[in-house]
């Protein structure tokens, strides 16, 4: 009899605690609402860097003696789903600040939205220009949005170029690429810019191509390529089926190596994914377990240890923002978005990727000391080693095993 | 040239796969199946479950894959799709789709939508004349001519291929003449699962193996099959031949960016210029 | 053409009942319900459209958001790109659709069955690929961004969605209750027939296919004005068997019936968000349930049982009073 009432007691103490708890505005938790694609590996780990981070400032004592609380909503990968998350969280759940996003077609849809509710957003994921442009062309209503993660892709392409030119061109000797990307708006900014300073900087550029996200055979893309005696090809690709492209590319021993971005492939489990077949694919990456600043290693260690496998760019992102975003609040002692943007702005926080600094945009700051996109070479056994640039390298990078010169 | 060739015959025999299977309960049972997509997308998954989870051999997954995807079909035109036939072709038409709607969703439940990896059953690559080709792909091609061969010998020379035929042509007629017509539509969507299945089964190494897999090939096969014409075997042969090569002379001559769209433009101008696609019946519209 | 007279007064009352608990709404919900029923308001006009041609002629168009898309792509156009107020997307949007529908509707309207259905599919899908292929103007994947918004608050919004969404069915019952109803659906029963009859049927389906467009487009551009984005997804198979969906659970050829489908279905998604990731098995469960044990629909059938008790509980209650 006691067994089967003892919940109810239980339950009705805890309620009678709660109730006996003073209801004052300060000792309200501090909502942090989350809105990425929860059934992709970079939503899940955006949740799991925001926990990790809570639960460190949570035992702590919270920020300004207020706990943090996490509050989730699916924006899927479409436009629909993520304006019906971003209004859920602002208004149904009040939240103080929304953190996440990760498609940049989603977050563009999402931005009226989120303007409209005045509630800061901390980027952790998509890397569209247009994001942050907003910041500019109209400070008033759209101060709110800040980007702690990626570097956007207008600088990610400046620094796909340094990387034809310094690692392509300068160290393998390379004089013939060809550049294929997928029909995005941001990756169709990015392409004439490559091919443009590639041809300048020397390089030969026979192929720049674009093809539909649900591309599912790209025998002649790679027949094409390798027509073309390109020496590599350099990939743009986000949404599109990653996995079938480099399974494609091994499976046809295509005698030409790949690297560029490829957001699926940043992903800790892609090899396995795959089956292998990523072996000798570069893609840019933002974090590793690698000494690129002296949070890394231990930042990474610690996130394995509690969930059990290896992040993604999202987690680093997600736990810098939560860190960004309370010591903010901290020096502001109060969560009012006005107050909380001004020292925002004046963020300089240390992060496992490098020192995060906003520019007049609200962006993430690239350069040297502050966030970089580096190179990641998958490697054998799915070792992952750093090939670009020179200053944090930590391997040689190899050819595709098909084109090995013995 | 040569490469145009050799990719349009592999992407067309996995086309006529696709489209063969679709055809033929339409053909039979007058049943527009828009759960086939299913059919292929659960047996991308089986193989991946048996061989990635519970260890089996490829190629004994494979045949326990396909079997079991026949099962899957024959079960659903028993239980959800046989109380209504009775009703406007609307009502089975929106029963497949919720089947297949639901086959995706509990995908999605058990296995998330990361894409999961079926591995190959042939891992080197052939170089014919400077093409090269995976061997998963041509192990496709020629598994894929094999099952439509066989699917041909089984119509043309056992009785039940011929008593298929006579429903085909004729249900009325079949069952004055003593064929249980139910009976053979359930044989049917059998038969139209396991092709469909066995698709999915060998595109799965090189094709991405996630929950909305089913819902290209199922355009696909619906864009063969009317270019071919409904219910026509022979057609949806013809069809997959035409949109796998000018798909693939397109993704050559133009880019690849153009070629998505040449399979629904098709059906558009063939809907337009040709109703019955190239050997639907007359009568079918 | 309109047929005020033919509209009995039960039905009126009941839909007036019914547009009185809407309009009740902005004060019970939050502003996220309130979004979320605007939007499922922009599906009711959707579906209801749907089922004028559709469920009229007995014509499945499996790509209705063909005109959605146009619709919305117009508006956005002509808001982000041109600049105009928000106010102009609605009649262009309309007109814009109902263009498409003149250009897909003469070369496939002698089809039937599958192959009406799937022109219409095809004809969605290759406007989807072409907003994709001409990024440059349409913003490809991520479309276009940025709208102004009509009207500030959303809940202005809401009501002026809700007017729309009475105008377009009664506008449209009207028709389907006059002549011309009647001669869409004997085209559905017998179009050889009717044509023997002296009948110019495919004027009629032309006809019937550019009202549906017009408000289908219509619906589109409110659709991008609560969105504030328009993207290829407004093409996208999805949407129009999602519409079907709405469309069959309503009950076809009754106008209203998809109305109350629609609120039903995004009443169901929403109401089932505690079943987190489970939440859309869940719902075609339902479905398949609805399909398997009461396939003429729910909302329409049920409101037909109710009206008929109505009437005769209140046929003996005047008899007792007479009495």
């Amino acid at each position: 009899m006691l067994k089967r009432i003892a919940p109810f007691i239980a339950g009705s103490a805890l309620i009678a605690s709660a109730l006996a708890m003073p209801a004052r505005a300060e000792d309200k938790p501090i909502l942090l609402g989350i809105n990425t694609a929860l059934q992709l590996q970079v939503g899940r780990d955006t949740i799991d860097g925001v926990r990790m981070a809570v639960e460190e400032i949570n035992a702590k004592g919270g920020v300004i003696g207020r706990k943090l609380e996490v509050v989730t909503a699916d924006e899927g990968e479409s436009p629909k789903e993520g304006v019906a998350a971003v209004n859920k969280l602002t208004g149904d759940n009040n939240v103080n600040v929304l953190i996440g996003g990760y498609d940049s077609g989603v977050t563009l849809a999402e931005l009226p939205h989120i303007s409209r509710a005045q509630t800061i957003f901390l980027g952790t994921g998509s890397a569209s220009p247009s994001i942050q442009q907003k910041v500019k062309d109209d400070y008033a209503n759209y101060k709110y949005l800040f980007r702690v993660n990626p570097i956007n892709s207008a600088k990610q392409a400046a620094s796909l170029l340094d990387f034809i030119k310094g690692k392509l061109k300068g160290e393998l000797g390379y004089s013939k690429i060809s550049i294929l990307g997928e029909n995005a708006k941001w990756v169709q900014d990015m392409v004439p810019f490559l091919k443009k300073n590639a041809t300048e900087a020397g390089l030969e550029v026979p192929l720049a191509e674009f093809f539909d996200p649900q591309t599912a055979d790209f025998s002649p893309i790679f027949a094409k390529v390798k027509d073309s005696g390109s020496q590599y090809l350099l990939i743009i690709l986000s949404h599109a089926a990653s996995d079938v492209f480099v399974k494609q590319w091994y499976d046809a021993k295509v005698p030409v190596a790949i690297g560029g971005i490829d957001v699926k492939s940043q992903d800790a489990d892609f090899f396995k994914r795959v089956g292998g077949k990523a072996l000798s694919e570069v893609t840019t990456n933002f974090v590793l377990r690698k000494p690129i600043t002296e949070k890394s290693i231990p930042w990474w260690d610690a996130f394995v240890q509690k969930y059990n496998r290896a992040p993604v760019y999202t987690a680093t992102g997600a736990y810098d923002a939560v860190y960004i975003y309370a010591e903010a609040v901290a020096r502001a002692k109060t969560t009012d978005a006005d107050a909380v943007i001004k020292e925002l702005e004046k963020t300089d926080f240390l992060s496992a990727r490098g020192r995060v600094k906003f520019d007049a945009l609200h962006e993430v700051q690239d350069g040297p000391g502050n966030v970089n996109v580096i190179y990641v070479q998958w490697q054998n056994d799915g070792e992952r080693a750093v090939v670009w640039p020179k200053e944090v390298a930590t391997g040689k990078m190899i050819d595709p095993p098909w084109m090995m010169k013995n | 040239m040569l490469d145009i060739l050799i990719y349009g015959a592999v992407i067309s025999a996995v086309y006529a796969l696709l489209a063969v299977g679709f055809t033929l309960i339409f053909g039979v049972a007058r049943i527009l199946n828009l759960a086939h997509g299913a059919f292929y997308a659960l047996g991308a998954y089986c193989v991946y479950t048996l061989t990635a989870n519970l260890h089996v051999p490829l190629v004994i997954a494979a045949i326990i894959a396909v079997l079991l995807v026949a099962l899957f079909g024959i079960a659903m035109e028993r239980v959800l799709v046989r109380p209504l036939r009775k009703l406007p072709p609307l009502a089975v038409l929106m029963m497949t789709l919720a089947v297949g709607l639901m086959v995706e969703q509990i995908l999605l439940l058990i296995f998330g939508s990361e894409a999961r990896n079926v591995p190959s059953l042939v891992e080197s690559s052939f170089d014919f004349g400077g093409v090269l080709l995976s061997g998963q792909r041509l192990l496709a091609f020629f598994c894929s001519v094999a099952i439509l061969g066989g699917l041909w010998l089984f119509m043309q020379h056992t009785r039940l291929g011929a008593a298929i035929l006579a429903v085909s042509q004729d249900p009325e007629g079949a069952r004055y003449m003593g064929i249980p017509s139910d009976r053979i539509f359930s044989i049917v969507m059998g038969l139209s699962a396991a092709i469909a299945a066995a698709a999915g089964v060998l595109v799965a190494p090189f094709q991405s193996v996630i929950p909305g897999m089913g819902l290209l090939p199922l355009v696909k096969a619906f864009a063969i099959v009317i270019v071919g014409g409904l219910g026509s075997i022979p057609g949806s042969i013809v069809g997959a031949l035409l949109l796998g090569y000018s798909e693939t002379i397109v993704a050559f001559k133009a880019s690849i960016e153009w070629s998505q769209i040449v399979s629904v433009a098709a059906v558009l101008i063939v809907l337009i210029v040709r109703p019955a696609g190239f050997f639907g019946k007359r009568a079918a519209f | 053409m309109l047929a005020w007279g033919s509209l009995s007064k039960t039905d009126v009352i009941g839909a007036i009942i019914v547009v009185a608990l809407l309009a009740t709404a902005p004060f019970v919900g939050s502003r996220y319900i309130i979004g979320i029923m605007t939007v499922a308001l922009c599906y009711a006009i959707w579906a209801t459209s749907w089922d004028f041609m559709s469920g009229l002629t007995g014509r499945e168009n499996f790509g209705h958001a063909l005109f959605i898309g146009t619709g919305a792509y117009t508006a956005g156009f002509l808001n982000v790109s041109f600049g105009l107020s928000p106010w102009w997307g609605f009649p262009a949007a309309a007109i814009v659709a109902v263009l498409f529908s003149l250009l897909i509707g003469f070369p496939t309207l002698r089809l039937r069955g599958p192959y009406f259905a799937l022109a219409m599919l095809s004809a969605a899908v290759v406007m989807q690929k072409l907003s994709i292929i001409f990024s440059e103007t349409t913003g490809g994947q991520d479309g276009l961004n940025g709208l102004s918004p009509m009207l500030r608050s959303q809940v202005s919004a809401y009501y002026f969605t809700l007017g729309a969404l009475v105008v377009t069915v009664t506008i449209l019952k009207l028709i389907a209750l006059s002549p011309w109803g009647t001669i869409l659906r004997a085209i559905r029963g017998d179009e050889a027939t009717c044509q023997a009859a002296g009948i110019n049927v495919n004027f009629y389906k032309i006809c019937a296919l550019m009202i549906s467009a017009a408000f289908a487009g219509f619906g589109g551009a409110l659709y991008a004005n609560y969105q504030l984005q328009v993207g290829p997804d407004l093409f996208d198979v999805a949407l129009s068997i999602n519409i079907i969906i709405m469309v069959y659970v309503g009950g076809m050829g009754s106008i209203y019936g998809p109305v109350g489908g629609a609120l039903l279905l995004i009443g169901l998604t929403e109401g089932l968000r505690s079943f987190s990731e489970y939440r859309l098995w869940v719902y075609t469960l339902v479905l398949i349930l609805i399909l398997f044990f009461i396939p003429s629909g729910v909302i329409a059938p049920a409101w037909v049982r109710l009206r008929d008790w109505i009437r005769r509980s209140g046929a003996t209650f005047a008899r007792r009073a007479n009495a």
